[in-house]
């Protein structure tokens, strides 16, 4: 029973998807880290409550039933630093955009009848 | 016999690799070459069809997809090698006369020679098969290789039209035929045609069976050109004229004339049989032979004549009885006589003079007397004339018509007797006109600019089957000891009657010289008008209404496709959005009761006071990144998501994450903030507005909501469950022993999946990578970008041109 991370999930999903669902390069940027930490919750609550639970580190004395579940966290560990690589590649090809067609907004980059100075012209 | 007949079958394809190199050597004259294919078929076929015994039947099998069922099988009999015969027999003499007609003017000889090998190879693929799906495999053979011929010349437009009617009308009806096949064999239980001949099936539905014969029929129509499809075979004669006089009269239009008889014994039970090939079969013969009295091109003529011959051919099985027929060998053994003869006539013509048009030809006569000689016979033959082979198949054709009109019971009956007499009539008119136009009369301006004489080798082929016509029409004993020889059970009835050359004066003659008067009649007509007022009315003109319907499919396409498909990707991501909500809510709703989400709700259990407060806190910072104004602000509310998760991940005993995530956080905002930094604050101004419409702002809210929804109600079923042996636990249990480390998460990296953090490393060094190209790239000037895509790609410090 974890309805807080529940919630917690779904509003970081919804409010992730809107900003992705925006035309401007820069919300969809914040979109996509912000989806990137709800997944990350998603995955982890999947291990289940970690009320008395202690972190999944063997010290004697404590036994392994009672700890968490480590692989969650080692896939969650992955998948914040893949969810960072991209995130840096998004970011230097957000500024090749602005760079190359004086745009960070995708409604106006892929808008035809834009005169694109600097750009391709036909 | 069974290896024989596989060297036959399969040794013209090793032509499609060794005549295309060999081309290129000898240019045109790989067709000698080429020659010596044909011969060895026809005479591996001529020594089975001299061993054969009457209504014998022998099948010839190895396993070729066991899996499926499907066998390499051959079945040898009386049709399959008649048919046999005239495709190897009738290859010789074609790759004889297309050695000498393609000369240094034709480009790509070996190419030609190879498709025609591969058609030799599957027609008689085709007329041998035995098994359904075998068969179906060489129909469709043919088919593709007719394509290919026919569009030979494909620099011309008509070339590449008319193969591709071709391909279509044949390729389409060819999958019908499957259909057909597919069902009888189902229907019978049975894949084998020479089972299926020797015990035809009766004790299954009528129905089905009906179906696969219709279906059969469909097929064999589009193949042998009967009406509606008879328009592709005109159109085909764009093929050079070797392959005209082959493929498109003397043997692949024959296919469903041949399907018909080998489907002939287990189809004629039925009550649809004599109907719909008698209806079909005769309407294609009248309505060819009026379009062929319309046309001027000789080429045209001859094939609406050989349209004409396919739908007498069609409704003669048609009118066939229960117990079988009579001499179908004779009529289709002189249609290739003289029809392939005619053709090679007209190539050598074309060749000749450079014109087809017979309002542009006349008085070759002089200039060519064999010529003449040779075409006089055949269209001799063509007309039915009295001492030619095409006499007796008329007298036979109207013999057969009489008995049908007198046996039936209404005046349907009579429909047969009426359009052969017809069809006849015309086809003796433009007989005459065609022998007369060509030969006749004082030489045309045309003729006298271009002439040129025909070597005498070209005109062997012609003059052989002309000769075939008058050996045979005064010798009709050889006919029906041939007939005799090759029949077949099922479809010939044993002891047919003699063929006699003189019955006496039947009705039957005077009704044969009633046509050849009124056909003169009619041809002195034409003569005396000019054949003016010849010209295909529109409705008639198939091809053309095809053509535009082939022409507007695929604008039809892009007008569709138009409609659905938008330029914006942006537009693209609020439609999947949507169709996750839908899919996944839709899952949610539909299995609601099953889920059980609220039964054993409580508050205390349900909410965990710390990381509600910490929810609380992420919940604030959401709201201000979409409701803070300036980039940099909704940038430190990201920021202060990230950290509160941070948090978070602390309170879910992960250390670990909580280091990473802190790390990785601090980074994200300073590269972020770099960024942001370099956008100048027009840009962040100009994105105040938002340029969805109201509609697309409710999509886009409902497309949030319901995602986050969806996945919410997901992350509370997945973690609702508390076990206790959970996946983790084995690497609890060996992190110690195995990998000498107490903390798991560490050790599961880097030990037990450290491959999964190898990759992990290497997409990172992918992004860099590709981050590097990007920042590298120097910016481009406008006339760079005027260079098109290739010019001046750029690896180039900013600034720095590489190319002036």
């Amino acid at each position: 029973m974890m309805f807080e991370t529940a919630i917690l999930v779904g509003i970081l999903f919804g409010f992730a998807v809107w900003l992705i669902l925006q035309s401007s390069f820069v919300k969809i940027l914040f979109g996509f880290i912000l989806l990137s930490n709800a997944a990350n919750l998603a995955m982890l609550s999947s291990s289940g409550s970690p009320s008395g639970r202690s972190a999944p580190v063997v010290l004697d004395g404590i036994a392994v039933t009672a700890m968490a579940d480590p692989l969650p966290q080692a896939l969650v560990l992955t998948a914040i630093v893949i969810g960072f690589g991209v995130l840096s590649y998004l970011v230097v090809l957000l500024y090749r955009i602005f760079l190359d067609q004086k745009t960070t907004n995708a409604a106006e980059l892929f808008d035809e009848s834009r005169s694109q100075e600097g750009g391709p012209e036909q | 016999m069974g290896t024989a007949l596989l060297i036959a079958i399969f040794l013209p394809f090793a032509a499609l690799v060794i005549l295309p190199l060999a081309g290129r050597v000898l240019g045109p004259r790989v067709g000698w070459l080429a020659l010596v294919f044909p011969v060895i078929s026809a005479g591996i076929i001529i020594n089975l069809a001299l061993g054969t015994e009457s209504f014998g039947q022998q099948t010839v099998a190895y396993t070729w997809v066991p899996v499926l069922g499907v066998e390499l099988s051959f079945l040898v009999d009386g049709l399959s090698l008649f048919y046999g015969l005239v495709v190897s027999v009738m290859g010789v003499l074609i790759t004889f006369y297309a050695a000498n007609y393609l000369d240094g003017h034709y480009e790509f000889h070996g190419r030609f020679y190879a498709y025609l090998m591969l058609f030799m190879a599957a027609m008689l693929g085709t007329v041998f098969a035995n098994h359904l799906v075998l068969l179906f495999i060489f129909w469709e053979l043919t088919g593709i290789s007719s394509f290919l011929l026919i569009g030979f010349l494909h620099g011309e437009k008509k070339s590449r039209y008319g193969a591709r009617m071709a391909l279509l009308v044949t390729g389409i009806t060819g999958l019908v035929l499957m259909a057909g096949l597919l069902l009888l064999g189902i229907v019978a239980g049975e894949f084998s045609m020479a089972a299926l001949l020797t015990a035809p099936p009766t004790d299954v539905p009528v129905g089905l069976l009906g179906g696969a014969f219709l279906l059969v029929a469909i097929g064999s129509f589009g193949k042998s050109a009967q009406f509606p499809f008879h328009f592709w075979l005109p159109n085909a004669m764009a093929a050079p004229t070797p392959v005209s006089a082959y493929l498109h009269s003397a043997t692949m239009v024959k296919l469903g004339v041949f399907m018909v008889a080998r489907v002939y014994p287990i189809f004629v039970d039925l009550e649809w049989w004599t109907p719909l090939l008698v209806a079909i079969g005769f309407l294609t013969m009248a309505l060819a032979a009026v379009l062929a009295i319309l046309s001027h091109d000789l080429k045209a003529i001859l094939a609406y004549s050989t349209v004409s011959q396919l739908g007498f051919l069609i409704g003669f099985y048609g009118m066939g009885g229960l117990g079988g027929t009579h001499y179908d060998l004779l009529h289709v053994v002189n249609h290739v006589f003289f029809k392939g003869c005619l053709f090679m006539v007209v190539g050598i013509v074309d060749h000749a003079t450079h014109t087809r048009d017979l309002r542009q030809l006349g008085g070759l006569g002089r200039r060519m007397p064999l010529l003449a000689v040779i075409a006089l016979l055949s269209a001799a033959s063509m007309a039915g004339l009295p001492g030619t082979l095409g006499f007796l198949s008329k007298e036979y054709m109207l013999k057969d018509a009489f008995y049908f009109a007198e046996a039936g019971a209404d005046w349907r009956a009579w429909y047969p007797l009426a359009l052969i007499v017809l069809a006849s009539v015309l086809k003796v008119a433009f007989s005459i006109r065609l022998f007369w136009g060509i030969f006749g009369g004082a030489a045309s301006p045309a003729v006298k600019e271009h002439f040129h004489h025909p070597g005498l080798l070209i005109q062997l082929p012609p003059l052989l089957l002309a000769a075939c016509c008058l050996v045979f029409g005064f010798a009709p004993g050889a006919i029906a000891a041939f007939s005799e020889t090759l029949a077949v059970g099922g479809l010939h009835l044993p002891g047919a009657p003699e063929i006699k050359l003189w019955h006496g004066v039947t009705r039957e003659l005077i009704t044969s010289m009633a046509i050849v008067a009124a056909g003169a009649v009619i041809f002195a007509l034409g003569a005396a008008t000019a054949w003016r007022w010849a010209r295909i009315p529109l409705p008639l003109q198939f091809d053309t209404g095809f053509e535009a319907g082939v022409e507007r499919l695929p604008k039809a396409a892009l007008n569709l496709s138009r409609f659905l498909r938008d330029n914006k990707p942006l537009d693209y991501i609020p439609v999947i959005g949507l169709f996750l909500v839908v899919f996944l809510g839709g899952y949610f709703a539909y299995h609601w009761e099953r889920f059980e989400v609220f039964d054993d709700f409580s508050f205390q259990e349900g909410f965990h006071y710390l990381r509600s407060f910490v929810v609380l806190l992420i919940l604030l910072a959401v709201i201000g990144v979409v409701a803070l104004p300036r980039w940099t602000t909704q940038l430190l509310s990201i920021s202060i998501v990230g950290f509160l998760v941070t948090f978070y991940f602390v309170l879910f005993r992960a250390p670990d994450l909580a280091m990473t995530q802190i790390l990785v956080e601090s980074a994200t905002l300073l590269l972020v903030l770099l960024l942001l930094s370099r956008f100048p604050r027009s840009a962040e101004l100009g994105e105040r507005r938002s340029p969805f419409s109201p509609l697309r702002k409710a999509v886009n809210l409902i497309v949030a909501v319901g995602i986050g929804g969806c996945v919410g109600l997901f992350s509370f079923l997945t973690s609702r469950q508390k076990v206790d042996d959970f996946a983790g636990l084995w690497f609890l249990e060996r992190t110690v022993p195995d990998a000498k480390g107490t903390n798991a998460v560490n050790t599961i990296l880097v030990d037990f999946r450290g491959l999964d953090t190898l990759f992990e490393i290497a997409v990172l060094v992918i992004a860099v990578l590709g981050a590097i190209g990007l920042l590298m790239r120097y910016r481009r000037s406008r006339q760079e970008y005027a260079e098109g895509a290739l010019g001046a790609s750029g690896f180039s410090v900013k600034g720095v041109r590489r190319r002036q």
